[in-house]
Formats: structure tokens, sequence, C-alpha cells
């Protein structure tokens, strides 16, 4: 039974860069390089295992600008068939209300275009907002099931899928109808490192630039406009550690150095 | 009465979850601040039982819908359920526990209703919001402070002209609101408004979910283990919390490994800990172990990987192999007793 599947992919400001910030303490996003959202990485592996195992097609789906199209490729180097990328300039300002109703829109006009689809996947949080919410908004916005922090999908068949599910202390199998949202954990499904002729070959992959209005979105439901939250400030958080790294290589010496900054600073271990 | 702050209630073994009392302790501050009522939402089967109980906790009012289709959570009939009672009562902010439930349930519930919602809060106050474009002033608006960028940054979220307001709150911040009998509040009971397709949706098949029975809370030493240890570095994970006096922790990983019980997990799923000292044996430091552990004292890392992310929230860390490190401290900390 081949299967349709969308993959949910942010391109965020590359998370091991520092933060800028404007003048006016809003993020300076401009300058950054994008990457992918390191989470959305297991989510698009767990699609690209699902194409090789019953066959169809995979489609990422991004709400980025522009520039976002070379961070995109990566995704189509693992294995994606093709992408679309949502950028408009009226999206801009869109809270997770607003951008998983615009993702919507998108997979919906995906639907007509496939002939259905069977699966969507997003990972569980972005690098830079770390909600989560997308999933389940999407979910609700389509009008069917979602499932967060998706361990590993069990099985598929019957028009259904089992997946695991972490919850504290364990776990929960959740067998859901078809089509559905999960929003994949970055536990079981280890990205795939693309091999130098995946590069070359995503080359030859369309990253399609969609507007609002390719995608049927009401422009009063995105953006400023359909957002019902607002930032109103932003700050550093001072990390108030010492950050002492020892890196000797005989550990009697590095043992003795840390000893020695313990005591030194009067840590409580009784050194 | 100006309005309501309702907490959404998470039922576990028959009793209210720790971790939601602690919210509707700060939910009932935040309410009277603002000159609101506090209530609570309770959704599930045999939950009726437990609505004096979060009365005897603070809460004014408990509306419950008691149900034997909602007897294992499953995320849309719960939806249906709850939201319905949020549309009837009309609460000015309703407030979840950041947990796997609560941030997978919430975000449903307000795209339901339209609605903006802050995650993972690490606090919440109530005030006034003048919107700089127009000049307006909004009251009882909730203040969702929340870290951002992986906790690099800090964002005040508002949610000035929806309503409800909503967010989840991260476990572990508040106390536990002391239990007085002699409270009285209203029970209101509703009937579950589920749509057939919201049953036929999804099944659960199994919850296997331990309860734990070691608090680390109180420990004001803990060494924690990770998967980079297996069985062997546990042994001396384990040595080196015995010739300290420490208690010992875990990430999430080691404890699916079968290294040790969920007792001893650190971490968003697991406990919250601000001992003096916590020693981080071969675990890597991913953002769901730090959030149970970063407001802890002193934190010193063993790990052979220099670009672990755990040495950017220790204070003092040893970049080698944890088999040749840990028998050397265990053998220099031994020796002094
Ligand atoms: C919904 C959800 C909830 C979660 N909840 C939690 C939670 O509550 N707590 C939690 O901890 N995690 C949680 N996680 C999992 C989290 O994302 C990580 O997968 C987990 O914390 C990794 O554990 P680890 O660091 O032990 O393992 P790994 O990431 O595998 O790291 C092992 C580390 O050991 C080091 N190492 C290996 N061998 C040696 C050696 N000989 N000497 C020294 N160092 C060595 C490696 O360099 C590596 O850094 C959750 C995930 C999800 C999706
Ligand atoms: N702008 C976006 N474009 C595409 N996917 C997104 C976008 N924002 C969020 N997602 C998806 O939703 C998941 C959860 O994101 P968040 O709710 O923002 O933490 C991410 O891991 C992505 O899979």
């Amino acid at each position: 039974m081949p299967m349709n599947v969308v993959v949910l992919v942010k391109p965020v400001v590359d998370p091991k860069a520092a933060v800028r910030f404007r003048p006016d303490g809003t993020i300076d996003r401009s300058a950054a390089k994008l990457v992918v959202n390191p989470y959305d990485k297991h989510a698009v592996e767990a699609a690209v295992q699902l194409k090789e195992r019953f066959g169809g097609r995979v489609v990422s789906v991004s709400m980025a600008p522009p520039h976002a199209a070379d961070a995109i490729r990566e995704v189509l180097a693992m294995g994606v068939d093709e992408a679309v990328l949502l950028s408009d300039p009226r999206l801009a300002g869109s809270d997770t209300l607003a951008t998983s109703y615009a993702l919507s829109a998108v997979i919906r006009r995906l639907e007509q275009r496939l002939g259905g689809v069977d699966l969507v996947l997003c990972g569980i949080e972005t690098s830079d907002s770390n909600t989560g919410h997308i999933g389940p908004e999407v979910g609700e916005w389509l009008g069917i099931p979602s499932v967060s922090y998706v361990d590993r999908i069990l099985e598929v068949g019957d028009g259904r899928v089992s997946v695991k599910r972490l919850i504290e202390g364990g776990y929960a199998v959740v067998r859901v109808k078809l089509p559905a949202v999960l929003s994949i954990a970055g536990t079981s499904y280890q990205p795939r490192i693309p091999s130098l002729r995946d590069v070359l070959a995503a080359r030859r992959k369309q990253v399609a630039v969609w507007s609002a209005d390719d995608a049927g979105i009401d422009p009063s439901l995105v953006g400023i406009a359909g957002s019902p939250t607002r930032v109103v400030r932003m700050w550093r958080v001072e990390i108030k550690r010492k950050g002492v790294v020892i890196s000797e290589a005989d550990p009697d010496r590095a043992v003795d150095r840390l000893l020695e900054e313990l005591r030194k600073d009067g840590v409580p271990l009784g050194v | 009465m100006a309005g309501k702050l309702l907490v959404y209630v998470e039922v576990l073994e028959g009793t209210p979850a720790e971790h939601s009392l602690e919210l509707l302790g700060k939910a009932k501050e935040l309410a009277t601040k603002a000159g609101l009522g506090v209530g609570a939402i309770l959704v599930g089967h045999g939950v009726r039982r437990v609505a004096e109980e979060v009365v005897y906790r603070g809460a004014e009012e408990v509306h419950v819908v008691d149900d034997p289709r909602l007897a294992t959570y499953s995320v849309l009939p719960y939806t249906d359920a709850a939201a319905e009672v949020i549309r009837n009562v009309g609460p000015e902010i309703v407030l979840f526990s950041a947990t796997t439930t609560g941030r997978e349930l919430a975000p449903r519930i307000a795209a339901r209703l339209r609605t903006g919602i802050t995650a993972d809060c690490t606090d919440v106050d109530i005030g006034d919001w003048v919107d700089p474009a127009t000049g307006r002033r909004y009251e009882r608006v909730l203040y969702q402070l929340r870290p951002t960028f992986g906790g690099e940054i800090m964002a005040a979220i508002v949610t000035p002209w929806h309503r409800p307001q909503m967010a989840t709150v991260r476990p572990g911040l508040f106390p536990v609101p002391p239990r007085d009998p002699s409270r009285t509040g209203r029970v209101v009971e509703w009937s579950a408004e589920i749509e057939e397709s919201s049953l036929e949706a999804a099944e659960v098949i199994e919850v296997r979910r331990e309860t734990r029975k070691v608090d680390l809370r109180s420990a004001r030493i803990i060494v924690a283990g990770g998967r980079g240890c297996g069985a062997k570095g546990f042994e001396l994970v384990r040595e080196l919390a015995k010739a300290l006096n420490a208690e010992v922790g875990a990430s999430r990983a080691a404890v699916d490994a079968g290294l040790i019980p969920y007792d001893h997990q650190v971490g968003l799923t697991g406990q919250t800990v601000k001992p003096e000292v916590y020693i981080a044996v071969g675990i890597s430091g991913a953002i769901q172990h730090v959030v149970g552990m970063k407001d802890s004292k002193v934190v010193i890392a063993v790990n052979r990987d220099p670009e672990a992310p755990i040495f950017r929230v220790a204070d003092y860390g040893i970049v080698g192999d944890l088999f040749a490190v840990l028998p050397k401290l265990i053998e220099r900390l031994g020796k002094r007793r």
C-alpha cells in the first residue's frame, strides 16, 4: 500500500550560532544562515523509511523566507521527493495558530494534487520556538487525529497506524486512523547522512515556492493579524556556569585538577 | 467576580496529579491578585471522586466530565470534552501542566477555540498591558514567561484580545498548596459532548507507566548516569554516589535501556531536581534532560565528547572516558573517609 507522506520541515536560524538582537529588542534573523530544524530530520528519516517500505511520495512543506530554499535541499538529499516552500510577506509574524493554519492549507492543496495524503509527520519542536504546538494544531485545522512524542511507528495497515508514544514513566501504544499527524521524537529515527550522489540527485529535485494565494490561504488568518499571541519582550538568559573544561589525557591529572578547582571554589563535596 | 482562571487537573491513579496541584496553587495566587475566581477542570472516568480533594487544595469550583468513554486518555475525545466545558464556562485563562499530556492536549484545544497558547512557561503573572501600537489598555492579561532558542533566550508573551488565554506551565516549579478539608466549593458535572468520530479515531492499546518511589528533589548531591555508561559504567556511578553519600540519577536513555528504574530519571518526563551538586556521567545533555537539572547549584560533567551539550551547562567538565575517570574519582573521594 503506497503512502503519501507530508513532512513539515522548518528552516531555522542555525542553533549553533549565537542569537542576535536588533536595537529594538527583536531577534535579528536576517543575516543568519538557515538550516533545517534538527528535530525535523528525525521526522524526515521516518518518512523516507515509510517510502522505502511501502512506496509512495514524500513531500516536505516549509513556511519560511525565500532564501530558505538552500537549507531545504538537505532533506531532498535525504530522500524527500519534492519540497514546497510557502513564502509570502503576509505570513510574517505568524504565531503557532496562524502557522498551523497556513501549513494545513498547503496540505489540503497537496491532498488534491497527490490524490490523498496518508500521514503528516513533524518534529517534536523547533530549536527556535520549542513549542511542539504545530503538530496538534495542524491536526485540528485538518480535522484529523494527532499523536505527539512518537518514539516509533510500529505498524501500518488497514487504514491505521500504531505508534509508541513517550509519556512520563514509560510509553503508550496508540492505534490511530489515517490520515493522521505524528510528531516524531528524536529517539528512534537517526537521520541518514546523504551520500555525494544523493546530494547531486537532490539538485534535480524541485523546491516549489508557493505564495499564500497558491495555497488558498485567507490572509486575515495569518501574519500578525491572524496571531492571537504577541511577544512583548525577549532577553538573553545569563548562564551562570563557570565552564571550566578539563581536557587532560591522563585521568589522574584530570581528576587532580577537578578536585583542586572544587576545593578552590569551596564546592561542598568534602574535598 | 471579573472572570475565571481554570486549571486543567490531570488525574493519575485515582488522585489529582501533584504537578496539577502545584499549578492550582500558583493559579490561586494569580487569581487573588487579579480578582478572578479560581476553578479546575477534571476529565476522565471516575474523576468525580477527586473533585472534593481539588477543592481542599484551593479550587472554588470544579468542572467535571466523568464518562466511561474517557477511561484512558486520548487526545481527540479529551479535546471534545474539555473544549466544550471551556466554551460554556468562558474563563479568562486556562492553564495546563507542560506534561506529555498537557503539551499534546492544550494546543489542540486552543486551535479548536481559535485562541493563542504559549508552551512550557517557567512563570506566569497577571497584569495590565498597553498595546504600543494603539495605546489601548488591556486588563487581566496573562504574562507568559518562557525560554526559547533552546533556553538561550527568555520571552514574555501575551494573548491580549482572545479568550481564553492559554498556556502550559512546566511542572516542579511551585509548592503544592496545603490541603484544607474545611474548604468548600461548587462541583459542576457536565455531560461529555464527544463526537463518535473522535472515539473511533484512536485506540489506546497499551499504557506502561511506572510511578516513582524515589524522591530526588531533596537530594543534596546527585550522581547521574546516561546511556554512555552502560551496565558497567552504572556500577561506577553507584559507587561514586556511595562514596559521596549521594543519590543516583539517570537520563531517560539510560532508563529506557533498562540500566536503572524510572524512579531515578531526571528531566522533562522525569523529576526536576535542584541539588547542591549534580554530577552528569555519560550524559549528552539533551534539552529534555537539562530542563530537569539546570537549576542545580553546581554541575560537573564527565563525557568523552568535547562537543557534548552538557558542557555548556556545566561548571566543571572533564573530557574523558568515564571508565578511566570515575575509578580515580572514587579512589580520591573514597580515601578521605
Ligand atoms: C518527549 C520526550 C521526553 C523526554 N524526557 C526525557 C527525560 O525526562 N530525561 C532525559 O534524560 N531525557 C529525556 N528525553 C530523551 C532525550 O531527548 C535524550 O534522548 C536523552 O536525554 C539522552 O540520554 P543520554 O544523554 O544518556 O544518551 P546519549 O544522548 O546517547 O548520550 C550518551 C553520552 O555518553 C557519552 N559517552 C559514551 N561513552 C562514554 C564514555 N566511555 N565515557 C564518557 N562519556 C561517554 C557520549 O559522548 C554521549 O554524550 C526525552 C525525549 C522526548 C522526546
Ligand atoms: N514554519 C514551519 N514550516 C514547516 N514546519 C514547521 C514550521 N513551524 C513548525 N513546523 C513543524 O512543527 C514542528 C513543531 O514546531 P513548533 O511547534 O514550532 O515547536 C516542527 O518540528 C516542524 O516539523
